[in-house]
């Protein structure tokens, strides 16, 4: 009865937030109803037969989607935690808008759930959602004013696992050192996934030769641009030739969790040993998770002869992820491309903006540009210093806080491709102008 | 000229972006034609082979603050001579609390420091987060402060600064940081010196002046954007 009055006014301010247009919906009714019911999540998820929970620094959006991509395939019915939310009430919230309640109580119609929880939040909702599949893709230092210190998630996720049932798989990146470890805080089965020649040390993924056992390991990696890449995946029973749309080193380490957690849900038993050997996965009909790695086009304004362009947008949040973007994009910057990047401290970004002095701006090529970089974002300022350290002409710099300002400076004139990188908040604010702009549709109905 | 800029423990002690510091002594001094190298002192190098004109120290994890409170036995002594020397220094959060008196965990027995700043810490179950403003002898100074450790003032220590916002060294009696010749402690991260260029350019201009044993004034340079953060800080944050 409890339950039932949660999920009712969860559901109400649910709707209530999206004709009052306050916001996707995705936080404010879990929120609520966890007050009235705390344990409306262990309630909900029983009626689910199978539960994957991600977690990490970076990659979990990408690597849920690639997993809700693969179920499809399969024609199993999916529910999961979308845009980014992903704390308790978050869960608690896509529950909720996904219940029917009747007479005899709460139906929940889906065969499989995929749960990205945040590394504090992991802690605390894994043991509730009782996974077949967890998933750790990696640790980076993140928003340190919120989760404590790399050392302190890591311990405390090995005590987490511990308490897990014996029977639950246990998937992690064997190339971070501090994801690979914990097979030792498990009793029962610890699987690894990674690179082939490639290592995580410290906050960057980067080539070299080490031996390693590898339970899933991609290899023969061919990088392509902006356009994605392709690698061989080596699996305990088959081998699998994948094409991956979406570009640089981090993404292939997302695939290769997912395809790894597919095959353990869907496929790899010794039957299918031959039958999966050798099959292609083009992905062709994925695209990239909100704001990952997104793409859209808008015609150049005041320069009508034009044809439209894509322009990308990246997100940013942590040292790590930063750097990665920066290291996938600085090739392919043309002289005619521009930058805009967008900085705010607020909570879901992080409060403490240090983080911008550990990411390796050094690494964006700093001439051209059409001779305009934009800062935006609530620190503005200290992005636009950070970059003038990283030896970008100051003069060069055009320094706008308000986002959507920014957005049309960046725009105006520009003959080339636009390179947008937001953090988490500026990212939904982002979302918000370019559907005002009726360059994009709204994002909770597309994702 | 030229300046050796001695990064302690730069591989172990680098979170919170303290890093930035090393970015903005590089970059100011190389804007006015100085040339600078950065040199790497850690565990089991010889400082005594490796003297710099200006020492960093930042803040690191739990584990790694313990393997350099061990290392940091055999290095107290010199540490010490060069700052007696007049050589500067700057230390942020683990790095400032490592070179007071002691620390003092939940458990267990106090763990000595360097003891150059007449300093001492403690461990707390408050953790004291978010933005710092706080008026200094380099005017006012900005930054964000991420601790737990209490640090409490000797009777002969100077603080750095008064807090205007924020906890400062123990979220009590107002005081932020220590200052001890030209060896300057404190918890504010940020990082510290791109966005406060005075504090930046005195510890250039202390070691240039130490080196060359001469009166040095600093080119200046165009500090229009570093001010701008400056500003923006205080008029958000106090």
């Amino acid at each position: 009865m409890k339950s039932q009055l949660a999920i009712t006014l969860g559901k109400a301010i649910c709707f209530a937030s999206r004709f009052f247009n306050i916001g996707g919906g995705s936080a404010a009714p879990g929120l609520f109803a966890l007050r009235i019911d705390p344990e409306l999540v262990e309630g909900l998820i029983k009626k689910i037969p199978t539960n994957v929970v991600i977690t990490g620094t970076n990659g979990k959006t990408t690597t849920a989607r690639l997993i809700a991509h693969f179920a499809r395939a399969h024609n199993l019915k999916v529910i999961r935690n979308h845009t980014g939310s992903n704390l308790e009430r978050g869960i608690a919230s896509t529950l909720i808008q996904n219940s029917r309640l009747h007479l005899e109580g709460v139906n929940l119609n889906f065969d499989l759930g995929i749960w990205e929880l945040d590394e504090a939040a992991f802690n605390l909702v894994a043991p509730k959602v009782k996974p077949d599949v967890v998933i750790f893709l990696n640790v980076f230092r993140d928003q340190l004013d919120r989760y404590g210190e790399v050392d302190s998630v890591v311990k405390r996720w090995c005590e987490t696992l511990k308490a897990l049932p014996k029977t639950t798989k246990v998937l992690v990146n064997g190339d971070d050192s501090n994801t690979s470890k914990l097979d030792k805080c498990f009793p029962g089965k610890v699987l690894k996934f990674g690179v082939k020649d490639y290592q995580i040390s410290g906050e960057s993924i980067s080539p070299k030769r080490v031996k390693k056992k590898l339970d899933y390991e991609a290899k023969d990696i061919k990088l392509r641009n902006l356009a994605g890449s392709s690698f061989t995946l080596y699996t305990p029973y088959s081998i699998l030739h994948t094409n991956l749309p979406l570009p640089g080193v981090y993404h292939i380490y997302d695939a290769v969790a997912a395809l790894a957690c597919s095959s353990i849900l869907f496929s790899d038993t010794p039957i299918h040993r031959y039958t999966n050997t050798l099959k292609t996965f083009t992905l062709k009909t994925f695209s990239p998770a909100f704001g990952r790695v997104e793409k859209f086009t808008f015609k150049p304004q005041g320069l009508n002869t034009f044809k439209p362009q894509d322009n990308y947008i990246f997100l940013i949040k942590n040292p790590a992820g930063t750097t990665q973007v920066f290291e996938t994009i600085a090739p392919q910057l043309k002289s005619s491309d521009r930058l805009l990047l967008a900085l705010n401290d607020n909570l879901a970004d992080g409060t403490d903006v240090s983080w911008i002095w550990d990411a390796q701006f050094e690494k964006l090529p700093t001439t051209n540009y059409q001779l305009l970089t934009t800062c935006s974002g609530t620190r503005a300022y200290d992005l636009a210093n950070r970059l003038k350290y990283a030896e970008f002409d100051p003069k060069t710099i055009n320094t706008e806080p308000n986002l959507e300002k920014a957005f049309k400076q960046a725009r105006k004139d520009l003959k080339g491709r636009l390179f947008i990188l937001p953090t988490y908040t500026a990212m939904l604010e982002l979302q918000k102008i370019l559907v005002k702009m009726g360059i994009k549709k709204h994002y909770w109905a597309s994702d | 000229m030229k300046l050796t800029i001695g990064y302690l423990y730069g591989d172990l002690m680098n979170i919170y972006g303290d890093t930035g510091n090393i970015i903005a002594l590089k970059k100011r001094a190389q804007w006015r034609g100085i040339k600078v190298k950065v040199q790497l002192i850690t565990l089991k190098s010889k400082i005594l082979n490796l003297k710099s004109d200006l020492y960093f120290f930042g803040g690191g994890q739990d584990q790694q603050q313990e393997l350099v409170a061990k290392d940091l036995k055999i290095k107290a002594k010199i540490i010490k001579s060069e700052v007696e020397r007049g050589v500067p220094l700057l230390s942020i959060c683990g790095g400032y609390q490592l070179l007071g008196a002691y620390y003092k965990p939940y458990k267990g027995p106090k763990l000595p420091g360097v003891g150059l700043f007449p300093i001492f810490t403690e461990a707390s179950s408050d953790r004291m987060i978010g933005n710092i403003v706080i008026e200094s002898m380099f005017g006012k100074l900005v930054g964000f402060e991420n601790h737990s450790g209490k640090t409490y003032l000797k009777k002969e220590a100077l603080p750095l600064g008064m807090v205007i916002k924020g906890f400062g060294n123990n979220g009590t009696d107002k005081t932020e940081g220590c200052i001890y010749k030209h060896a300057v402690g404190c918890y504010m991260h940020g990082a510290l010196l791109p966005k406060n260029p005075k504090l930046a350019d005195w510890l250039i201009r202390k070691a240039l002046e130490v080196k060359y044993k001469k009166q040095i004034e600093l080119k200046p340079l165009d500090d229009t954007l570093e001010l701008q953060v400056h500003h923006k800080a205080i008029q958000k944050f106090s």
